[in-house]
C-alpha cells in the first residue's frame, strides 16, 4: 500500500498535475476492492441468526471504494485536497524526497537494530541518523546527543519505569539499565 | 461523597508527584510545536505501562491538560501558525506577544484556562453519575444512533473536505474490522498472518498517524534557518493590569459555557468551542477594544482558552459515561482506559467508581498544578520552543519507535508503524485528517455489535434502527447539528477571510 503511494507522489513532484493525488485515492478503491472480494470468504457459524460477520465488512469497504471514487471524481474536476498546515512548515518549500527516504531508511535500520545491538544503540543509530538527514549541524554534536539521549531513556524506561527495553550486549552487563 | 473518596486518593503524597509529572510532561510535550493533545498523550503512553491503574488515570489527567494548554504557550510565541485547538488563540495572542504583552496573553490564557477547566470539571462532578444512570437505560438502538452521530460529525463535519474525512473514517473502520469478530469469533481480513490475528494495536496506529506521519509531513518541507520566537518581556508593565483583567473575567466565563456544552455532545469538541467563542467576544466587545481585534484583543486570547479547557473537559462527559470518544484526543485516552482493563460506559461508576472519582478528583489537582507550574516555567517553555528542529523531530521518531516497541517487545510493530507513518504522511499531503481514522478504528468494532445486537433483537428488521425515542431524538438532533455547522461554515469562512486581509496590509 505504501510503496504504490510513495511510488506515485514521486512521480507527480515534478508536474503539477495531481497524478500523485489521484493514485492515493484509488489506495482507498483499491483496499475496499480487495476487501469486497475477500468478505465473501469469512465463515459464518451455523448458529448465526443476524445479519452475522460479513455484514459490516461488505458496508466499510462499499464506503471505501465510494469515497476515494469520489475524491478521484472531485480531483479530476480540479477540486485538489489542501495540505495540511503546521508550524515548522515552509508550505513553499518544495517536498524534499531525500530526506523523506533517509528517514524510512534509519526507521528500518532501526526496526533490525533493536533485537541484535541492543535498544539504545538502535536508538542513538536512529536519532543520529534522522538529525542527519534533516541537516543538523555540526554531526558529532547530533551524534553526541544521540547517545545521552539513548541511555537516559534506557534508563528511566527500562530501569526505572520497568518497561523491559532489550539493553543489547553492549549494556547487558549495566545492573541500572534493565528493571 | 465519593468525590471525596477520590480526592482522599489522588491527594496522597505519591500520587500527587504522579499528577505533577503527569502535568509537567504533559505540557513540556504538549509546547513543542506540531504535537497536538492527542499525539501527547499517543507519545506519552509508554510512561504509564509499569504504573498501577490509578497512578496511570492520574498521570493521564496531568497530560491531558498539561497537552491542550501547551499548545496555546506554542501558539502565542512561536510566529507561525499552530494546531487547530489553539489556533484561535493564535490571532490574537501571537499579536499580543508582537506588541510586547507576552507574559500578560499568557498570563490570561493559563488563569482562563484554570478556571475554565475548574468550572468544567465541577459539572463534570454533577452531570457524569446523571448521565451514567441515564445511559443504563439506553439499548443498543439508541447505541447505534449516538455512534452514528459521532462518526458523522468526526469524519464529515469537521475537516475541510466532506469525502476525504469520510474516506479516513473508512479507513480506519476497515483496520478495526482486522482480527477476529467479536460475536462469532471468525477471523476477518487477517490473511491467516498470525500478527493480524490479534488485530492492529490502537497504539501503533495512533503513534504512526500523528507522531511518525506528522514527523515525516514536517521534515519533507523543513522551515531551514533559525526558530522565530517571540520575545516574552519582563517587568511590571508585562503582567495582567487591572483593565487586563476587568477585560478577561467575562470572555473565561462565557468561554466556559460555550466551551463545555460543545465538549459533551459530538459535535467536534474543542475547534468548534474556541471559534465560537472567538466569534461571541469579537461581536461582544464595544468601542476601542472592538477595534484591538485583529491586533491583539486580549478577550480573544481569554475566551477561546477557557472554552478550549472547558471543551476537553466536556468531552469526558460522553467518554466516561457512554464510552464514545468524540475527539481524536478521547480516543487516545479511551485507549489508554483499555489498557488497564477500565471500560468506560454506563456501567463505569458502578464497576469502578473508586477509579474514576480518583480520575475526576485529579483532574482538579491537575487542574491547580497547571496553574501553579506554568506561569513561572514560561521560560523554560521558551527554552524547549527553541530546541532545534533536527533534534526535534529526531527526537520524535526515537519516541514514537519507543511507543511502538513498547506495546508487545516486538520490532515487526515498529514495521506497522512506519507503514502507518507513511500513511499517515500522504493523508496530511493530500488533505484527509487522520482524527476520523483514529476515532473511528476505535468505535468501529463497538459500532458493529451494538448494529448486530439490534437488528438480532428485531429478526433483521432495518426499521427497528428508528424505533425508539431517544435514537429518533438523536437522528432529528444530528439533522439540526449539520444545518447549524453548514451556516456556520460559512460564518467561519467570512471571518478567517477578515483576519487574512488585514495581515496583507500590515
Amino acid at each position: 500500500m505504501s510503496d504504490l503511494a510513495s511510488t506515485s507522489a514521486g512521480a507527480a513532484a515534478p508536474t503539477k498535475r495531481p497524478t500523485g493525488e489521484i493514485l492515493f485515492a484509488l489506495v482507498f478503491v483499491s483496499v475496499g476492492v480487495a476487501g469486497l472480494a475477500t468478505a465473501g470468504s469469512i465463515p459464518i457459524p451455523p448458529s448465526e441468526t443476524g445479519i452475522g460477520p460479513r455484514a459490516f465488512p461488505y458496508i466499510v469497504c462499499g464506503l471505501l471504494v465510494l469515497c476515494g471514487a469520489g475524491v478521484v471524481l472531485q480531483v479530476l474536476r480540479g477540486k485538489v485536497g489542501q495540505a495540511e498546515d503546521s508550524e515548522d512548515l515552509d508550505v513553499t518549500a518544495k517536498t524534499d524526497w531525500v530526506a523523506l527516504a533517509k528517514l524510512v531508511g534509519f526507521v528500518v535500520l532501526h526496526i533490525f537494530l533493536i533485537e541484535p545491538a541492543g535498544w539504545p544503540v538502535a536508538a542513538a543509530v536512529l536519532f543520529s541518523g534522522a538529525a542527519w538527514s534533516l541537516d543538523a549541524k555540526p554531526l558529532w554534536k547530533a551524534i553526541g546527543v544521540s547517545v545521552i539521549l539513548a541511555l537516559v531513556l534506557q534508563y528511566v524506561f527500562g530501569g526505572l519505569l520497568g518497561v523491559s527495553l532489550p539493553p543489547g550486549p553492549l549494556l547487558e552487563g549495566v545492573p541500572f539499565f534493565h528493571g | 461523597m465519593l468525590l471525596l473518596e477520590g480526592f482522599s486518593t489522588a491527594l496522597q503524597p505519591v500520587y500527587l508527584l504522579y499528577a505533577l509529572g503527569g502535568v509537567f510532561v504533559g505540557t513540556a510535550v504538549g509546547v513543542l510545536p506540531g504535537i497536538g493533545p492527542a499525539m501527547t498523550v499517543a507519545l506519552l503512553m509508554p510512561i504509564t505501562y509499569a504504573l498501577d491503574p490509578a497512578a496511570a488515570l492520574i498521570v493521564f489527567a496531568g497530560i491531558y491538560y498539561g497537552g491542550m494548554y501547551g499548545g496555546s504557550t506554542t501558539s502565542i510565541l512561536l510566529n507561525t501558525p499552530g494546531e487547530s485547538s489553539s489556533i484561535v488563540t493564535a490571532l490574537e495572542g501571537n499579536k499580543m506577544a508582537k506588541a510586547g504583552r507576552g507574559a500578560a496573553a499568557l498570563a490570561t490564557a493559563a488563569i482562563g484556562s484554570f478556571i475554565a477547566g475548574t468550572i468544567a470539571t465541577v459539572l463534570l462532578t454533577f452531570l457524569a453519575p446523571v448521565v451514567a444512570d441515564f445511559a443504563v437505560g439506553l439499548g443498543p438502538v439508541d447505541y447505534v444512533a449516538l455512534m452514528v452521530v459521532a462518526f458523522l460529525t468526526v469524519g464529515a463535519l469537521l475537516g475541510a473536505s466532506v469525502l476525504r474525512g469520510l474516506a479516513s473514517l473508512a479507513l480506519g473502520l476497515f483496520i478495526g474490522l482486522i482480527g477476529i469478530d467479536d460475536s462469532t469469533a471468525q477471523q476477518r481480513f487477517t490473511f491467516d498472518n498470525p500478527t493480524l490475528v490479534d488485530g492492529v494495536d490502537m497504539v501503533l496506529v495512533a503513534v504512526g498517524l500523528f507522531a511518525l506521519g506528522e514527523a515525516l509531513y514536517v521534515a519533507s518541507k523543513l522551515r531551514h534557518g533559525p526558530v522565530e520566537l517571540i520575545p516574552v518581556s519582563k517587568g511590571k508593565n508585562a503582567w495582567l493590569s487591572k483593565e487586563d483583567w476587568k477585560r478577561s473575567w467575562k470572555p473565561w466565563l462565557r468561554g466556559t459555557f460555550i466551551g463545555f456544552p460543545i465538549g459533551t455532545v459530538p459535535a467536534g469538541g474543542a475547534d468548534v468551542s474556541t471559534f465560537l467563542s472567538y466569534a461571541a467576544e469579537r461581536k461582544l466587545a464595544k468601542g476601542a477594544n472592538k477595534a484591538q481585534f485583529g491586533k491583539g484583543a486580549i478577550e480573544g486570547v481569554a475566551g477561546p482558552e477557557a472554552a478550549n479547557n472547558a471543551a476537553a473537559a466536556g468531552v469526558l462527559v460522553p467518554l466516561l459515561t457512554l464510552g464514545i470518544p468524540t475527539t481524536a484526543t478521547a480516543a487516545m485516552m479511551l485507549t489508554a482506559f483499555q489498557r488497564y482493563q477500565i471500560q468506560p460506559g454506563p456501567l463505569l461508576f458502578e464497576n469502578q467508581g473508586a477509579l474514576v472519582w480518583t480520575l475526576i478528583a485529579s483532574l482538579y489537582v491537575g487542574n491547580l498544578m497547571l496553574l501553579v507550574l506554568n506561569l513561572p516555567l514560561v521560560g523554560l517553555w521558551v527554552k524547549i520552543l527553541q530546541i532545534p528542529r533536527p533534534y526535534l523531530y529526531a527526537g520524535i521518531l526515537v519516541f514514537a519507535a519507543l511507543g511502538a516497541f513498547s506495546v508487545n517487545f516486538s520490532p515487526s510493530d515498529v514495521g506497522i508503524l512506519l507503514v502507518v507513518g507513511i500513511l499517515g504522511y500522504f493523508m496530511r499531503r493530500y488533505g484527509y485528517p487522520v482524527a476520523p481514522m483514529v476515532v473511528a478504528m476505535i468505535l468501529g468494532p463497538m459500532f458493529e455489535v451494538q448494529l448486530r445486537r439490534s437488528l438480532q433483537l428485531s429478526q433483521n428488521d432495518p426499521t427497528a434502527l428508528f424505533s425508539s425515542p431517544f435514537a429518533l431524538v438523536v437522528y432529528v438532533s444530528m439533522a439540526l447539528i449539520f444545518a447549524a455547522s453548514w451556516w456556520l461554515r460559512r460564518r467561519q469562512a467570512t471571518l478567517e477571510a477578515a483576519p487574512a486581509k488585514e495581515e496583507v496590509s500590515v
